[in-house]
């Protein structure tokens, strides 16, 4: 059931978490990627913070493409034949999911696990990505940008932070936009689900106990939200959502009520993750690697 | 800087920052169509501005480079637009993509049924089709004539795509003679071949095939091949065959040759044909001033000054007559030669082309690149204007009218009717009948169901399709991604409807569009710009206005012959004078003298003219 709040010129928003409304809401034509910042006062500020995921010559980051764009689906399909090489990928990236394996089991890291899985991500796409603190203080710097309050976001706007960590961030990724949201943005939910697997170890003998899969499944969550607006109104399994409405599509929480929804990759959807196979596939790697033993 | 505008930014003064406040408060309390002329003048500008900062959004040119430079682009128009803007070379050419007047994330078509629903052929048949002639009572059959001839110059979408067509599913009980497994097809527009760029994202992009200038291009041609051939080659001038335009090719019998002939009529060859004849006329005037001229300098520069005659006739008399709200006919004034009060001009000093007009003003592209844009082209499909039948009168008290239905006086018939009738007459019938109301249930049935004429070439002819052009106009809408007409609104700077009734007052047609659409948002743009409840004195509906206040401006102030270049230097003394001293009227009875009863005391050309036989 959709929560709905108007506040008129301040903010028209609906919150979604049931996961058939989530799932009806990805898809339908009502509800649209791009923000227009049209509807309220934050509606406006929100808008502005996603507009900055843009390389310096207009490229649009993978996650804010609309569904009819057809580059959207030309890279998605070709990033997706790409990561679907599993088992080339899992060889390439064979010193980071060792490192992820040992911090999972022991605790103990040459480098901070952020850094790590940033540059495993990044060698997802290019051999010789190479992550550094610089890179991930980037990754982090952004995703407080999209998810912090307005005074963080203040900070780093007026800093030139901001606009240093895109730069660096779009450089590294060598202007692939894909790589840019992976190794800034997407990168988050592995660190996590990383973080959630040492905690399952440390404080019990799951790691003998748990298979890979059993672990996936306790530690790997959706994003959090994710926000999408209505350009006209409409209705999405059966709620009547108006024009210019600010939708949260509540994905962990949807999730959580339906995990064979696959929700966390939109599984199915038109905008399925490329990475839907090749995630999975690294935290069995690294989960395995951990309960044998090896680094 | 905005990534997408190529760079383009639009820089308000202090003045328009002030007056956008005092406006946002102001328009709270009154309308702007309610405020006292002058403040409704300041009104428009203020609009205007905040159009230019915000609805101007780049495409892309689409093509790459354009031709080389030649000698006399610095001083005459090339054929295909290109070189108007020397630092941008492509700008507003021949070939280079539509902009739009909407951010690009709101120009993306709907997909699978939405795109389709509700039916355009049920909305042609229910809400558009004509159930009795609706005159527009201001205006002459002329001024619908001339706004074809203008929308010529200015752009054309190229014949459509033959495969791929939209199958739009009949109802039972339709009569629609060309049905394919129970679907009337609508070509798509012709795709737009070149490279996307990838901030583009989800929206179309379609091609001009005409330059985007107000370049005359509909006399002249829109590219260097075509131009040549309308040419006589001596002194300039345009090429006639007597008194008359020749004709095309054979495989297009009865259509003169010019410029741009597509969707030919008696009321595009008289005025066609009066263009040709005043370019003819500017020349010999050219020729005695500087008699050392070649045939080249003599074209090229009597183009410009024709040219430049067409916008001026366009800005302060079909936008007046057709618009007849005071502050209009103030603004447009206005707009071609500035305020007509001393102190208004000191007050606002020497730059501003408030004051002093935008002609001879300095050159701005404002926020993006000038092209000619899909929302503009939205607005203007103004196809109600024509009536289902044209009666052909004669100066001659003693020749009887003849009705005509208007399949009639169209197409190959075209060239015969002129020759029997007369330019004199065939104006004079256009002057004096009213054209149709651009309004809600007066959309002319003929074009309902119209069929092009068989296009034949020395092998084969080839048949045209039948056409419902009222659901060809909803569904060109629909696949180029504008806006629908609540959404529309909203981003040309007005406040979304909630109720079908806030659109329109006309008795039946709220309860009709709630009928076939359910959600108000779901109107669309033609239905609701036809629906919409009219300005006092208005042809057409504010919410299309607020369109033209943006774009009708922009073709002036985004091109260098009518700013930077509008001098002497560029059109001579003589030509600024010639576009100085005639209007409308003085065209028509320089090359039509036996006009004159017909236009005694008639102050706009495109108002009803008297009726003298």
């Amino acid at each position: 059931m959709a929560i709905k709040i108007t506040i008129p010129g301040i903010i028209r928003l609906a919150w979604l978490s049931d996961p058939d409304e989530v799932i009806a809401a990805n898809d339908s034509g009502v509800v649209q990627r791009s923000l227009s910042g049209l509807g309220g006062l934050v509606q406006r500020s929100i808008a502005a913070k996603l507009a900055v995921f843009r390389t310096p010559d207009g490229d649009i980051w993978p996650a804010f493409r609309n569904r009819g764009d057809p580059l959207r689906r030309t890279r998605q399909s070709d990033l997706e034949q790409a990561l679907s090489h599993t088992r080339v990928l899992l060889k390439r990236v064979a010193p980071e999911t060792g490192a992820l394996a040992t911090y999972i089991r022991s605790g103990s890291i040459n480098r901070p696990p952020e850094i790590v899985v940033q540059q495993m991500v990044g060698r997802l796409f290019f051999p010789d990505y190479a992550a550094s603190e610089e890179s991930y203080d980037a990754a982090r710097a952004l995703q407080t940008w999209v998810s912090g309050g307005p005074i963080k976001s203040y900070l780093l706007k007026s800093s030139g932070a901001l606009e240093r960590a895109l730069d660096l961030i779009v450089t590294l990724a060598r202007g692939d936009t894909s790589c840019a949201h992976a190794t800034a943005i997407a990168m988050h939910n592995i660190v996590d689900t990383i973080e959630r697997m040492r905690r399952l170890v440390k404080t019990s003998d799951n790691l003998e106990k748990l298979g890979a899969q059993d672990a996936i499944a306790s530690t790997l969550h959706a994003p959090k939200q994710v926000v999408r607006e209505t350009r006209d109104g409409g209705r999405v399994c059966g709620a009547y959502l108006g024009a210019r409405t600010l939708v949260i599509l509540r994905l962990e929480a949807a999730r959580r009520q339906k995990p064979e929804a696959d929700i966390e990759f939109f599984a199915k959807g038109w905008n399925q993750c490329p990475a839907h196979a090749i995630v999975p596939a690294l935290l069995v790697d690294i989960w395995k690697k951990a309960k044998a033993g090896k680094s | 800087m905005s990534r997408e505008n190529d760079g383009f930014e639009f820089h308000p003064t202090r003045l328009q920052q002030f007056l956008d406040v005092a406006y946002r408060i102001i328009n709270v309390f009154v309308r702007w169509d309610r405020l006292p002329t002058l403040l409704a003048a300041v009104n428009f500008t203020v609009f205007r501005d905040r159009l230019r900062a915000y609805n101007l959004h780049h495409t892309g040119y689409g093509v790459l480079t354009p031709d080389k430079w030649k000698p006399g682009y610095e001083r005459w128009r090339s054929a295909d637009g290109s070189y108007n803007c020397l630092a941008h070379p492509r700008m507003g050419m021949a070939g280079t993509r539509f902009g739009r007047n909407v951010p690009l994330a709101e120009g993306v078509p709907e997909t699978g049924d939405a795109l389709l629903e509700p039916s355009p052929r049920l909305i042609s048949r229910e809400l558009l089709a004509r159930h009795e002639f609706i005159p527009a009572t201001k205006l002459n059959l002329l001024g619908a004539a001339w706004i074809q001839f203008e929308i010529h110059n200015w752009f054309s979408h190229g014949t459509p795509e033959t495969e791929n067509e939209f199958k739009i599913p009949l109802p039972p009980g339709d009569d629609w003679p060309e049905k394919f497994n129970g679907c009337m097809h609508i070509q798509r527009t012709r795709l737009d071949p070149t490279d996307r760029e990838a901030w583009l994202g989800a929206t179309p992009t379609f091609c001009n095939f005409n330059s985007h200038w107000w370049d005359g291009g509909q006399i002249y041609g829109h590219d260097h091949p075509t131009q040549m051939k309308i040419r006589s080659k001596r002194d300039g001038k345009i090429k006639f065959d007597r008194d008359m335009l020749p004709e095309d090719l054979p495989e297009r019998p009865g259509i003169d040759f010019t410029g741009f002939n597509d969707n030919w009529w008696i009321g595009l060859s008289a005025l066609h044909t009066m263009f040709a004849r005043e370019h003819n006329t500017i020349c010999d005037g050219l020729k005695l001033n500087y008699p050392e001229w070649d045939d080249e300098e003599l074209f090229q520069r009597a183009r410009l000054i024709n040219g430049a005659l067409i916008a001026k006739i366009h800005t302060v008399e079909w936008t007046p007559g057709i618009l007849g709200h005071p502050a209009l006919e103030f603004g447009m004034h206005a707009q071609w030669s500035g305020v007509p009060y001393r102190w208004m001009k000191l007050v606002l000093g020497g730059n501003s082309e408030i004051a002093h007009g935008i002609i001879g003003s300095e050159t701005a592209q404002h926020s993006a690149p000038y092209a000619m844009t899909e929302e503009f082209t939205a607005v203007y499909r103004m196809h109600p204007l024509l009536p289902d039948t044209v009666q052909i009168r004669s100066l001659n008290p003693r020749k009887a009218s003849k009705t005509l239905d208007f399949v009639d006086v169209q197409g190959s018939k075209t060239r015969a009717l002129m020759k029997t009738h007369g330019f004199a007459d065939v104006l004079y019938s256009l002057g004096i009948a009213n054209p149709g109301a651009m309004r809600i249930r007066n959309y002319p049935n003929f074009l309902r169901r119209f069929r092009k004429d068989v296009e034949r070439s020395h092998s084969h002819k080839t048949e045209q399709p039948l056409l419902d052009m009222a659901a060809i106009d909803i569904m060109r809408d629909r696949e180029r991604g504008v806006p629908r007409y609540n959404r529309f609104r909203e981003l040309v700077g007005k406040k979304r409807v909630t109720s079908f009734e806030e659109i329109t007052s006309i008795p039946g047609i709220a309860q009709k569009m709630r009928e076939i659409y359910k959600d108000v948002d779901r109107v669309d743009l033609l239905v609701g710009l036809l629906s919409e409840d009219l300005p006092e004195g208005f042809g057409f509906s504010d919410t299309a206005f607020r369109v033209f206040i943006l774009m009708a401006s922009r073709r002036l102030k985004s091109d260098r012959f009518f700013t930077d270049d509008f001098r002497p230097e560029i059109y001579t003394e003589f030509g600024l004078d010639w576009i100085r001293n005639n209007a409308m009227k003085s065209v028509l009875l320089r090359h039509f003298p036996e006009l004159g009863p017909a236009l005694e005391g008639v102050n706009n050309s495109f108002s009803p003219w008297n009726v003298v036989a």
